[in-house]
């Protein structure tokens, strides 16, 4: 592993959060079973954002702009399957002819190109391409912010600073140690990873695995103007103004049984105003857009409120799981008793309420894992389940954590409580986090608990964090699963090599036996097996109380009355943007 | 100057209503001036001498002011009353018929035009011609009034002359258009002493020149024994004496006309002693009591017999051959009072 | 006159420098880290130097200063082995947030800037002057305590309050521009009709501002000017009331308004922060505000910087010359 990674899973430190009002999420999808979509027209999206945060397919690292890219513009080799629910997160061959063939324990995965399949030139993709796409990646200096995982799991050596012997296709420094790794025998591309990867092909759904034409790459520019293989190419690109698609004649159906392109014409409008955005959505002044963003608060709360757009909307549990990271390493938490009587102590209730409420923020949970993840889901035992757990903060049965803190661990508790000393909590400077910072300190300190907080610029907040000497007691924070498997969760998070890890965790003494757990699920190739392993991974986390107060937090999207055929692209946590269409 | 006069004004009065009631400015002000006649104007600032010019000129602010009483100009055309005419009658009269200078040249010129273009935009309002024409007329002018190198620096702006310079341009500007009546508000007051008397000079070469009707506005009654043939003398918006210049210098009838004389330096007196300021202020113009409006300061008014200065309003009489004087002191008391202040 | 331009361009271009520097400086201490926040949530160590080298700031400021007057004369390379690319003089560096050369960023936000700046220029002064002069004229009437209550409303109604009312409640609720296509940069030369379109309400609202300013800035210049002596003088001459006003009391009361004006239009010209981001207008301010506070790029950042600094500093010095053709009397004293 190469240190730290980047991850689309971190929730953004600057995350708008939305109102809520209902308990039960209603997901799922809004087209009518008999309505049949319609060809043509102009599809809008608008958003406030300036840009898409990349649109090159190594750079991309968020859920929207994977699942509008991936449905529009580029194929990887696998996808996941475009219709609604949980089946959703299955994967479905896309330019391979399958999802993949393991060998050697899943050191080693295949994958054969489909023929047929063109670019926008309409000359074909090549097993060549997607190599040429795979090594991109490793040019660290050019392409930025993408996920890392090809980077991590191929079969490289890694120099004494832990980064990959292979530059990228730039530099070509190393350049036989990835053709080692990576090789194309006529239409079959070979995977060689460095350890076993049971659910590789997953991560080969980012479009960081998908196919570059070498002589388009632009470089740094190419993040402006990729060469696209789908339904659609890119007309115009100008960040701060709009993304302008049409249908790329060379795409051929028979080619692509993934995606469904309806409208002629795709424009996605950025910088738009928030008020300007909403008064569209809320007037329905242009019908056939569907918003990128979810609304402000009270506009969000009157979309909602109106019967007459109950087609046009979802509230769903978004990918996140946003929660409190206990910093284990000794001379911080590393006393369970504490721990437990800050959790206890809390009222999560208020905390809820201020923003937004359960209908539109979240709801308490009980896991590192959220339910959407299916499987490797399964409802815990203590935390909110505890009859001493109250939403609105228990301070007596906290207090009483505390005085058994005393004794079990007097160093702890001193620190705790002690008018000099007391608890450091990191938390990104919002308006919100200011006031929740109150809540927290008020149900904190009736139980007798003296915390303060270290307030950081939004823009610095994970990277300071992350940096193990200046984190704090305790720090917020929220991540969500790169694809359907808590391996992209628990792992992650709690063990030493993970790409997040707030709660430094690995001197606990309860750490080897979940290390060792841990280790053994992430290579487990039996799913079900596998699955056991997350759940009783989470429950263990729980116990721990390495992370307190989980929120399974939710998501809305909104969408104009001549928009047909939308759902909720669970894996992506967004639209599925290839059945949209325009109705006549 | 037994010609009928040029301007005539009968009983003119100049109100300007205020928040605190209505300023009688100028009050009842009857006079002449023919033409080659100069009539000084004389008084304290507030006097009301400055009101009642610029009511003959037109000056003032209709919406803001109140004037009635009449003000003849006997043009060659026929009389016309300048207070009762339309304003746009009056404006053509402005600059042509009756000119008028002023106090301050300094800011009385406009700071951001050549003088040369200031003087042909007088001269092209009455004359037709083109530029070329008015600026020669204009250089005439300046070269008339003694400006050096006349055709030089009529290009030059008010800003590069001097102050007496500046007045000289002034009146060049007033007297372009040939107008039959000059009115010189205070014309040496804002000068160097050394070019007062040159200025003053200038106007009477120019009344000479242009057989003007003048009305000289001073404070300075030396200027006025120099320069004018007839007086009037301004107390708190009247007219409290009238007379030849002789006939009030030396043989002044009003106290306040005595105190005026007694108050400035004659050559060859040296005796400071004698400089006396007259004590107080000039009452407000607002709501002016009963009685004579001077009474407060007069030296005099306890040898009026009764309570007369109190209670009534003296009126303008005719003391001795067209000289008048606005006081009830007898005339016994007055040649007391002439001599225990000096007077001849 | 020559030495003068001389010496006033020479402190300009002074001005220009310092600002330049002062920006590398403060960048230098602020305690920030560009490497860490361009490369994503997470970075490793490797990353983050890797970065620090693409965005040059692996050198000490001084050497980065050096690159970076270099690059506004000859031009600059950016990236290295194949990905490596160029930014024609002059290069005032490269936005990786963006992918594109900061001099052609400028040069198409500018326009934009430009055709805010002066129609809305337009618009406010001849609103604000004449509604300033119908009020100093009609003092006291109807027509001054209407213009009263114009500034009122004007002065105390911030940009971002009026700009949406116009926004939300007259353009859109009225359908009189299409939402989706709001703020879209098209040319006056190409179509001037959707120029103008996409314009009209921005102008109205930055005019709405300044106008009030104007129109008192303007009444209270003409009353005072009323009371000069020079205008009795005019008024003593026999001309007219239109001339006087026209020739004699405008052109005094008007002068000072050059300078204002001058020095607003130069600070508009810097971008209109706020009324850009309400009509999504792609002009400088939007870009500067996106660089600040989005994504922390030294680059735009300085050449927004010092693209504001060179348009106060160059309408200064206009201004100064004008004002010398206004008023003989300071064309003396320069």
């Amino acid at each position: 592993m190469s240190g730290l990674k980047t991850s689309r899973r971190i929730l953004a430190s600057t995350a708008a959060i939305a109102l809520a009002v209902g308990v039960t999420v209603a997901a799922g999808t809004s087209a009518n079973a008999a309505e049949k979509p319609t060809t043509g027209g102009t599809l809008y999206f608008v958003t406030n954002a300036e840009q898409f945060d990349h649109i090159d397919p190594a750079r991309v690292y968020t859920g929207r702009d994977i699942a509008f890219l991936n449905s529009y513009l580029y194929r990887n080799l696998v996808s996941y399957k475009p219709v609604a629910g949980s089946a959703g997160s299955s994967l479905v061959a896309d330019l391979a002819t399958n999802t993949g063939v393991p060998s050697n324990a899943a050191k080693t995965w295949k994958f054969t190109l489909r023929a047929g399949v063109t670019w926008e030139d309409g000359s074909p993709v090549t097993c060549a391409d997607v190599k040429y796409g795979v090594s991109r990646p490793f040019a660290s200096d050019v392409i930025t912010d993408g996920p890392q995982y090809l980077v991590q799991a191929l079969d490289i050596p890694t120099e004494a600073d832990g980064s990959s012997a292979y530059k990228g296709p730039y530099k070509k420094t190393g350049q036989a140690l990835f053709d080692k790794a990576v090789s194309c025998s006529g239409n079959t591309i070979t995977f060689n990873l460095n350890r076993s990867f049971a659910d590789f092909n997953y991560a080969l759904t980012y479009p960081a695995g998908a196919p570059v034409k070498a002589s388009k790459d632009t470089g740094d520019k190419y993040d402006l103007r990729p060469f696209s293989n789908g339904p659609y190419k890119i007309t115009s690109y100008k960040i701060g103004d709009q993304l302008e698609l049409e249908r790329n004649p060379k795409w051929k159906k028979s080619s692509d049984t993934v995606r469904t392109p309806y409208p002629d014409n795709i424009v996605v409008r950025f910088g738009l105003a928030e008020d300007v955005r909403d008064q569209i959505m809320l007037e329905d002044q242009i019908p056939n857009t569907a918003s990128l963003d979810s609304l402000q608060p009270a506009n969000l709360r009157a979309f909602f409120a109106d019967p007459t757009k109950k087609d046009q909307r979802f509230n769903v549990y978004d990918p996140y799981v946003r929660y409190a990271a206990m910093n284990v390493k000794k001379g911080h938490m590393d006393c369970l008793d504490v721990r437990k009587a800050v959790f206890f102590a809390i009222n999560t209730q208020a905390l809820i309420d201020l923003s937004g409420g359960r209908e539109f923020y979240g709801d308490p949970g009980d896991s590192p894992v959220k339910p959407v993840l299916g499987l490797d889901y399964k409802k815990t035992t203590g935390n909110i389940h505890d009859p001493n757990w109250k939403i609105t903060g228990n301070a007596t049965y906290a207090a009483s954590l505390l005085e058994k803190a005393k004794t079990s661990c007097p160093d702890a508790y001193s620190r705790a409580t002690a008018a000099d000393k007391g608890i450091v909590w990191d938390i990104s400077n919002t308006a919100t986090n200011q006031k929740a910072a109150v809540l927290i300190g008020d149900a904190l300190k009736a139980a007798g608990i003296n915390i303060k907080f270290n307030f950081i610029p939004s823009g610095q907040y994970y990277s300071t964090v992350q940096n193990r000497d200046k984190q704090n007691d305790i720090s917020s924070a929220g991540w969500g699963a790169d694809w359907a498997n808590a391996s992209t969760v628990i792992p992650e998070l709690f063990t030493k090599e993970g790409g997040f890890n707030l709660s430094q965790n690995w001197d606990d003494p309860a750490y080897a036996a979940f290390k060792k757990k841990s280790d053994a699920t992430k290579v487990e190739t039996n799913r079900a097996k596998q699955a056991k392993g997350w759940q009783e991974l989470g429950q263990y986390v729980m116990d721990q109380y390495w992370i307190i107060r989980p929120v399974f937090s939710k998501g809305q999207e909104v969408w104009g009355s001549k928009v047909g055929g939308v759902y909720y692209w669970e894996p992506q946590g967004n639209f599925g943007f290839g059945g949209m269409y325009v109705k006549n | 100057m037994t010609q009928k006069p040029f301007l005539e004004v009968k009983n003119l009065n100049v109100a300007f209503p205020t928040e605190d009631g209505l300023v009688q400015a100028s009050n009842d002000i009857s006079f002449t001036v023919a033409r080659g006649e100069t009539l000084a104007v004389v008084g304290e600032s507030g006097s009301g001498k400055s009101v009642t010019s610029l009511a003959v000129m037109g000056l003032h602010d209709r919406k803001r002011t109140q004037i009635t009483g009449q003000a003849f100009l006997n043009l060659e055309s026929g009389p016309v009353d300048v207070i009762s005419a339309d304003d746009e009658v009056v404006r053509k009269l402005r600059g042509k018929a009756m000119s008028m200078i002023f106090q301050d040249p300094m800011s009385a010129l406009h700071p951001y035009y050549s003088i040369g273009n200031q003087l042909i935009e007088a001269w092209s309002l009455y004359n037709e011609g083109d530029k070329a024409a008015g600026k020669k007329r204009a250089i005439e002018m300046l070269d008339l009034v003694g400006i050096p190198d006349a055709a030089k620096r009529v290009d030059e702006f008010p800003h590069q002359f001097s102050g007496g310079m500046r007045q000289r341009v002034m009146i060049a500007m007033a007297l372009i258009n040939n107008p039959s009546l000059l009115i010189a508000d205070e014309p040496t007051t804002a000068l160097d002493v050394t070019v007062q008397s040159q200025i003053l000079q200038l106007i009477r070469d120019m009344q000479k020149e242009f057989n003007m009707a003048l009305i000289l506005i001073t404070h300075d009654l030396g200027v006025v024994a120099e320069v004018a043939d007839r007086v009037n003398v301004m107390y708190a918006g009247k007219i409290v004496e009238s007379g030849g210049a002789e006939d009030i210098y030396y043989r002044p009838d009003h106290p306040y006309a005595i105190g005026l004389l007694n108050s400035i330096p004659k050559i060859g007196e040296l005796d400071s002693k004698r400089l006396v300021a007259i004590p107080g202020q000039p009452p407000s113009l607002i709501n002016l009591p009963q009685g004579c409006s001077f009474r407060a300061r007069c030296a005099f008014s306890d040898r009026v017999p009764g309570n007369l200065c109190a209670t009534t309003t003296p009126t303008l009489d005719e003391k001795s051959t067209d000289h008048f004087s606005r006081c009830h002191l007898p005339e016994a008391e007055l040649v007391k009072a002439r001599k225990e202040i000096g007077g001849k | 006159m020559l030495k003068y331009l001389a010496r006033r361009l020479s402190a300009t271009l002074l001005v220009i420098t310092l600002v330049s520097m002062s920006v590398f400086g403060i960048f230098a201490v602020l305690p920030m880290d560009p490497a860490a926040l361009t490369c994503g949530k997470a970075c490793s160590a490797p990353v983050i130097e890797a970065n620090r080298h693409r965005l040059g700031l692996d050198v000490p400021v001084t050497v980065q200063y050096g690159r970076f007057v270099k690059g506004l004369f000859v031009g600059r390379d950016f990236g290295e082995g194949a990905a490596k690319f160029h930014c024609p003089a002059p290069a005032f560096g490269y936005s990786y947030n963006r992918h594109e050369c900061v001099t052609t960023l400028v040069a198409e936000a500018f326009p934009v800037t430009l055709s805010l700046a002066v129609g809305a220029f337009v618009l406010w002064l001849s609103v604000g002057v004449s509604l300033g002069i119908l009020a100093a004229r009609k003092r006291n009437e109807w027509q001054d305590r209407a213009a009263t209550a114009f500034v009122l409303v004007g002065t105390s109604l911030p940009t971002f309050i009026s700009g949406l009312l116009i926004l939300l409640f007259v353009a859109l609720k009225f359908n009189l521009i299409n939402p989706i296509e709001m703020g879209r940069w098209v040319s006056p030369l190409e179509d001037p009709v959707a120029w103008f379109r996409t314009f009209i309400f921005p102008w109205i609202v930055l005019a709405l501002l300044y106008a009030a300013t104007y129109t008192r800035f303007t009444r209270s210049n003409v009353i005072e000017t009323s009371s000069e002596d020079y205008i009795r003088t005019a008024r003593a001459k026999g001309l007219n009331e239109r001339d006087i006003l026209r020739k004699h009391t405008l052109r005094a009361a008007l002068a000072p308004i050059v300078t204002l004006a001058g020095l607003d239009f130069a600070g508009l010209l810097g971008g209109a922060i706020i009324t850009e981001g309400i009509f999504n207008l792609p002009g400088l301010g939007r870009l500067s505000i996106r660089a600040v506070l989005r994504d922390y790029d030294l680059p735009t950042i300085l050449a927004t910087t010092i693209l504001a600094a060179v348009f106060v500093v160059v309408a200064n010095l206009l201004v100064d010359i004008l004002y010398a053709y206004i008023d003989p009397r300071v064309r003396v004293a320069s």
